[in-house]
Formats: C-alpha cells, structure tokens, sequence
C-alpha cells in the first residue's frame, strides 16, 4: 500500500460504518419499504434502467441552462456597468438590494400565477435565483480592476468601450466565473425545490423534472428506496455541475489563482 | 449633484414603482398583476389582522429554534475538527458526502418521517444551516495565528485555557461569518419547506394565498418575507460589529 491511503482510509471508516448500521437496522425492520442500502441500489439500477432517472436529470438541467443563461445574459453587462461606473450603480443597486433577499422558491406562487406550472415558471424561479450571486459578483469583479491599467488606457486615448473591452471584462472574468459557480448551485437548488413545490401544490405533478418524479415517490406511490436515490442523484448532479464549472474555469482563466 | 443615499435610494423605487403600476394598468388583471395602492392596501389589511405577523413570528421562531440546533451541533464538531486533524479525517469525508444533497431535496423523505407540521421545517432549516456554521467553524478555527496558540503554551496555559482565551476570541469574526450564511441558507429553506409540508408560516401563507388567486395578498407576503431576511442579515451584520469590532472589512460585506 502507498502512503496515501492512510488518510483516506480513516475517512471511509465512518461512512462504511454508518452504512453497516444502517443495513442491520434496515433488515431488523421487517417492513421492505424501509430503505436500506442494498434495496437503494436495487431501485438505482432499476431507475437508471427504466430510463425514468436519466430523462427527469435531463428535464431538470434542461431548465437549470436555460434559466442560468438568461440569468448570465442579464446579470454580467448589468454587474459590469454597475461597477464600472458609478452613477449607474447608485441608481440599480436600491432594486437589487431590494429584491435579494426574497427567497426563489418564495416567488414561485407567483410565478404560477404568471405562467402556469409548467416549464416557464421553472425556468422563471432558476433565473432568479442564480441573477444575484451572478450580479454581485460581476459588480465586485468590475470594481477589482487595477486602476493603473484604467489610467493607462486612458491615457492612450482608448474609448470607453474600449476600456471595457479590453480591461474592464478581462480582469472582471475570474470574479464573474465565481458568480456564475454559485449561481449555478444556486439554480439546481432552486429547480429542484420549484419542482418539488410544483408537484405538491398544483396537483398531478406531471410536470417533470427530479424534484417532481421525487414528489410522485413521497405521495402516490410512497417508494422511500426511490426517493432515497433521487436525493443521490440531486446532490452527485450538483457535485458535478460543481466540479465541471471549477474545471472550465481554471482551463479558461488559467491565471485567475482561486 | 449628488444626492443622499437615501434620496437615490427613494428615487429608484418610486421609478420602479411607477413602472410597476403603468403594467397594472396595463394589463388590467388584479389577479395577474394588482397595481401597487391594492397591494399597499393589502399589506395594511394583513397588518392590521396581524396575520402577517403570526406568520412572520412562526417562521422567525423556526429559523431561531433551527438556528440553535445546528449551532449545538455544528460549533463542537467544528472545534473538534479544526483542533484535531484525526478528526477531520474522520468526519470530513462523510460531511462531503451529504452536503451537496441540498436542504431542499431531503423534503419528501422528511415528509414521509415526520409528515407535516412544525417538525419538518426545523429539520430542514436545521440541515441547511449546519452545513455553513460547520464549514466555517473549522476554518475560523484553522486560520487562527499559530504564533498566538504557540505563546500562550510558552507560557503554560492549560490547553482548556487555550481554546476558551485564545482560539475561541481569535476565530469569532469567522463564526460570525458562518452564522450569516447559515441565516441565509436557513431562511431559503424555511420558505420551500413551509410552502411544502407546513400548516403555518410566511411559506404556507404565499401558497394559500396563491391557491385563492389573491395576488395582493401573495405579494404582501413575499415582501415580508425579503424585509424580514433582510432583517436577520442587518441583525447578524449589527452583531458581528458589536462583538467583532477588531475584525476587519472583510468580515462584514
């Protein structure tokens, strides 16, 4: 064995041990809706198989993008002007503070007021939510800038849409990808909770998506070995969007440190 | 010439207001869009009944009640954490196992085990605020000054001593940083859950208000619900400056 296992050795101890537990108290049970490990990867496999869980991940990331990116369309020219020129920043920022902290999930009533419960108002509540960690961050990025490089490119007479161009977004880029990370683990939470909101309230549910196959599971047909791996499948989706978002950015923005 | 923040800050919302009402007038639908005097007269009535704040209070108790619960539980790992590195190898890895499982999707699992009531709010505000108070405590607790801990053992302080005097005053601004976030986290939470699985609070009452298509009264609550978070946000801020007054900027945005 190499040296590194010894850490993580001690790290899989508990996990393992938590899930032995979690086994023997399941089979103790004698009820075989109680979820135990062994029948959560039986319902995986049969989920997976079935292609339920695929299309309703799909569904789901399906609203997350399109909401992100009109969340992102909006949100960077806006945080850039924001912070790039004062005045335009005093006069914004009261109705971005304004609106920031009520809650996604709290403006999905209306939401389905508005646009019914189907796809659109998903896809209203995912922009919102991810506008704001998007926003602040491209005002803060904006407002990073050396201000060595503005004067310098003042002085070599660039407009000011030069300016933006070529020191404004670039030094604001690595601020803007955090914004557009949290925004992103902002928006699965959202769709997740709109869905699983979606399904409890408006009646049938059929609306796809995780959180409503996961709603389906809880209230029709009570499969805790299924909601179980739905939460799985929630929180490894989120890990990967994540992961994925943090890898594009480093190959992106190679000198962004963090 | 320059206005005074407050005056800009009146300006922008009269011309958002003014907006908003030219679109009632325009879509002329109370049920779609209700023009701002109805939802003003709205929030008054609501007031008045006090309705709008027994919700308000219920879910404000919640998110204290939540608060408390994952701070007994959070703080002493965080400490046990941040001063143990066996312990962090022990209990890191199963905490970056459930924390990307948001507060959120453990709502259908929490309504089957404890149904609807006043339980499953808790729980999950609980869940969703546990994770940012511990991930700070352990960081607050790492980053403070080794130089500080190394001279207070010099000097032959009892390690108790240590952590009460040095580490706990060293990593407060952090722990602070960590309530507020973990505020932030439960107070999203509080809102999805009620609006699920609870027969009360700000999250219940958007919903019902929703299902009777009495729009004014939808947006009432929703506007509680941002000054109330804003509220809990000034509160934790106000309380990390009177208790933090050392601790730099950075903590404080």
């Amino acid at each position: 064995m190499n040296a590194l296992p010894a850490r993580t050795m001690r790290g899989l101890v508990l996990p393992l041990a938590l899930l032995v537990a979690w086994q023997v108290w399941g089979m103790a049970t004698t009820n075989p809706r109680t979820p135990t490990p062994t029948r959560i990867v039986r319902a995986a496999v049969e989920l997976v198989e079935s292609g339920d869980l695929p299309l309703s991940i799909a569904t789901s990331l399906g609203r997350v993008f399109a909401g992100f990116a009109a969340a992102a369309l909006i949100a960077i020219p806006l945080g850039l002007a924001m912070g790039a020129s004062r005045p335009v920043e005093r006069n914004v920022d009261p109705v971005i503070e304004s609106f920031r902290p009520i809650a996604a999930i709290a403006i999905l009533p209306l939401a389905i007021l508005w646009l019914g419960t189907g796809t659109p108002a998903a896809v209203l509540i995912v922009a919102y939510a991810a506008f704001f960690p998007i926003v602040i961050n491209a005002i803060a990025g904006a407002k990073r800038i050396n201000p060595t490089l503005l004067r310098a490119a003042a002085t070599m007479g660039l407009s000011r849409f030069a300016i933006m161009r070529t020191v404004v977004v670039p030094s604001a880029l690595p601020a803007i990808g955090v914004g557009l990370r949290i925004g992103m683990g902002v928006a699965w939470t959202a769709i997740v909770a709109a869905e699983l909101a979606v399904g409890a309230k408006a009646g049938g549910g059929g609306t796809g998506g995780i959180g409503s196959m996961m709603f389906i599971f809880y209230a029709y047909s009570i499969e805790l070995n299924r909601i179980v791996v739905c939460m799985i499948a929630v929180g490894l989706v989120a890990l990967v969007l994540d992961r994925a978002l943090r890898a594009a950015m480093r190959w992106l923005m190679p000198w962004s440190a963090s | 010439m320059r206005l005074r923040p407050a005056l800009v800050y009146v300006r922008t919302m009269a011309v958002f207001v003014a907006v908003w009402w030219l679109v009632s007038v325009w879509t002329a639908n109370t049920v779609l869009l209700p023009s701002p005097p109805v939802v003003f007269d709205a929030i008054v009535d609501l007031a008045r009944d006090l309705e709008l704040f027994q919700h308000a209070g219920i879910s404000l108790l919640r998110m204290v009640l939540s608060l408390v619960v994952a701070g007994a539980l959070a703080l002493p790992l965080g400490f046990a954490m941040g001063l143990r590195r066996g312990i962090d190898a022990a209990v890191d890895p199963t905490i970056e196992l459930l924390r990307p499982i948001s507060g959120i999707a453990w709502i259908p699992l929490a309504l089957f085990i404890f149904g609807v009531g006043n339980t499953l709010p808790i729980f999950i505000m609980t869940y969703a605020a546990f994770f940012p108070i511990l991930l700070g405590t352990v960081a607050g607790v790492r980053g403070v000054d080794r130089r500080l801990v190394d001279a207070a053992r010099t000097m032959g302080v009892p390690r108790r001593t240590i952590i009460t005097r040095v580490v706990m005053p060293a990593a407060l601004p952090a722990l602070l940083v960590a309530l507020r976030l973990g505020v932030a986290s439960s107070w999203t939470a509080v809102i999805a859950a009620e609006l699920i699985g609870a027969p009360s609070g700000l999250g219940y009452a958007v919903e019902w208000y929703r299902e009777l298509l009495m729009t004014p009264q939808v947006m009432s609550f929703i506007a509680m619900i941002g000054v109330l978070g804003y509220a809990c946000d000034r509160t934790v801020r106000a309380l990390a400056e009177r208790f933090t007054p050392w601790a730099g900027d950075e903590w404080q945005r």
